[in-house]
């Protein structure tokens, strides 16, 4: 008996502690309406959608069958010539990370709450460096070439545009959302906000800086091979011109080397990472 | 007595007293950080760059955004708008294309949900298509398939499922045991455990993924444009051919704009469903 209305207690209790469910079916259906919707919307090609053509896809098939199979041939001849490019591509991405692994440092500390309490500085640094990560890394590189000329320019540029982007926000964001206490010893002291700034926040977020810049190198490696393509030096050059060739047992040999150096980077920095932080 | 001690012994004494512990050695890292400067450097100057003509970069960069955007060229805002729509749907396409099929593979891929004779090769799968940067896949599918926008989508499609498939399980496995227990115990099997213990808890993390997938998309379907799929990206890689930088600069705005739109909508929503998400965690856990 006792232990009937203690259940009886505990499943009230429990009715009584669970938010109400909101069964507004009107909601779910608007939501998957609109879910539908949008997805009609993209498939439409007259307004721009795109047009899903399976039979082509059937079509062009027969055609790419041929080119598959060189594909599964690579050709190991043609390796000697793409190590000046492949060595061009880690050239970029090392350069392009040192570059913005200097600059970050003090753009961190401008868009972080804590090392900046000026909210105007602040804004503008963090919407600059939301403008420069709309913009994807092959558009920079494009218009680059475009400005400064073929070569490894553009492609440093790009690189270190792109990983300005990212370190300033995943660390700049790391520093918001910690705990902070060590800095009030440095106001309690009297110090300036740089002073603070130099020898606390900088000292504690150091380790972050540098998971960050290992991670945009390895990222580097994967982008600068390909921004070759459209002009920015680097491997991805041979690779496309080999393509407008149609040498794909060359471009898969290229491709099969892209990917051996992408792991063998990321392994490499896995262990810096691992005896670093 | 201890007065009369020499300095050399009583410093002695101190440091074991007060036990400082010896500063770590420090020739590890100096000897690192001088290597890795080394090959900066080497990397630096040996790059093909005439640095003589460095300085005269930003005063060349600035000279050309001023062509772009000091009078960005508005009248192909309609056809802008129309690629642009064109890139959001191959993303939106690819997203979805790609959703549907890593969330049963990489429920599949599970510690606790797929056997371990599909569980390995799953992820072995997942890590090769990781490792290969985006647009590579792009570019051998695309040799396959045609260049046309559907093929992009089916691009972003497929090399995006080593990523997403790889948050699918992790989110399962990261998921607390209590419920699968509980349905084991009520004599569930490996399917009733995945629809009614494993779906309800993971749908906000997977759906927001879903959107996050979005979002990623949209610039890399910006990017297989330029290669030639089609979308703001083909025509932004012909204008800047013909170098009509007013429009360059129309179409650069347009991107930007549009990108931080559907990030902000995303994210948005993304930050709705958690909530929802974490409410009702909070109420399974009463």
């Amino acid at each position: 008996m006792t232990t009937t209305t203690a259940l009886t207690d505990t499943t009230d209790d429990i009715a009584a502690r669970i938010p109400p469910k909101s069964r507004q079916l009107w909601r779910t259906l608007v939501g998957i309406s609109a879910l539908l919707l949008f997805t009609i919307a993209t498939t439409i090609p007259a307004i721009g959608g795109i047009n899903i053509d399976l039979a082509s896809i059937v079509h062009n098939w027969h055609n790419g069958y041929s080119k598959m199979l060189q594909m599964l041939q690579p050709n190991f001849d043609f390796l000697p010539r793409t190590w000046r490019p492949m060595v061009e591509t880690l050239q970029m991405a090392l350069v392009g990370a040192a570059a913005s692994a200097v600059v970050s440092i003090s753009l961190t500390l401008w868009a972080a709450k804590p090392t900046n309490p000026d909210g105007l500085t602040r804004s503008i640094v963090r919407t600059m460096i939301n403008v420069i990560r709309a913009v994807p890394d092959l558009v920079y590189a494009t218009v680059l070439v475009a400005m400064v000329g073929v070569g490894a320019l553009p492609g440093v540029l790009t690189l270190f545009l792109f990983n300005i982007g990212i370190v300033v926000k995943l660390v700049s964001e790391a520093i918001d959302s910690a705990d902070h206490s060590y800095m009030e010893a440095g106001r309690a002291a009297g110090g300036t906000q740089t002073q603070i700034n130099r020898s606390t926040a900088l000292a504690q977020t150091w380790p972050l800086f540098a998971n960050q810049w290992l991670y945009t190198l390895e990222l580097n490696v994967r982008i600068s091979a390909i921004l070759g393509i459209v002009g920015a030096g680097g491997i991805g050059r041979l690779l496309d011109e080999r393509r407008a060739f149609y040498a794909y047992s060359d471009v898969s040999i290229i491709i099969l080397e892209i990917l051996v150096v992408v792991i063998a980077i990321e392994l490499l920095s896995n262990f810096i990472r691992k005896r670093l932080v | 007595m201890t007065s009369v001690l020499s300095t050399a012994e009583r410093s002695e004494q101190d440091t074991a007293g007060t036990q400082v512990p010896k500063q770590p050695s420090k020739h590890w890292t100096t000897a690192f950080a001088f290597a890795a400067g080394l090959v900066i450097l080497i990397a630096t100057g040996t790059l093909q760059i005439s640095w003589s003509d460095l300085p005269a970069v930003p005063g060349q960069v600035w000279h050309y955004l001023q062509l772009m955007f000091a009078s960005p060229d508005w009248s192909r805002l309609p056809r802008a708008l129309f690629e642009m729509w064109r890139s959001i749907s191959m993303a939106w396409i690819g997203a979805i294309l790609c959703v549907l099929v890593s969330i049963p593979l990489g429920m599949l891929a599970a510690l606790g949900v797929g056997p371990r004779w599909l569980r390995i090769p799953l992820r072995m799968i997942f890590a090769v298509i990781r490792a290969f940067p985006e647009v590579i896949i792009a570019i051998i599918l695309l040799t396959v398939t045609g260049l046309t926008p559907f093929t992009g989508a089916l691009a972003l499609a497929i090399s995006g499922v080593g990523q997403q498939s790889k948050w699918v399980y992790e989110t399962i496995e990261s998921l607390p045991k209590g419920t699968t227990e509980a349905v084991r115990a009520a004599g569930g099997n490996v399917a009733e455990v995945t629809r009614w213990a494993l779906w309800p808890a993971a749908a906000p993390s997977l759906i927001s993924f879903a959107l996050y997938r979005f979002e990623i998309n949209i610039r890399t379907s910006a990017v297989l444009g330029l290669i030639g799929a089609g979308g703001v990206g083909s025509m932004l890689a012909n204008y800047t051919n013909y170098r009509e930088w007013p429009t360059v600069g129309m179409l650069l705005i347009v991107v930007v704009v549009v990108t931080m739109l559907i990030d902000a909508v995303s994210g948005a929503i993304r930050r709705r469903i958690m909530e929802g998400g974490r409410a009702r965690a909070v109420a399974t856990n009463v």
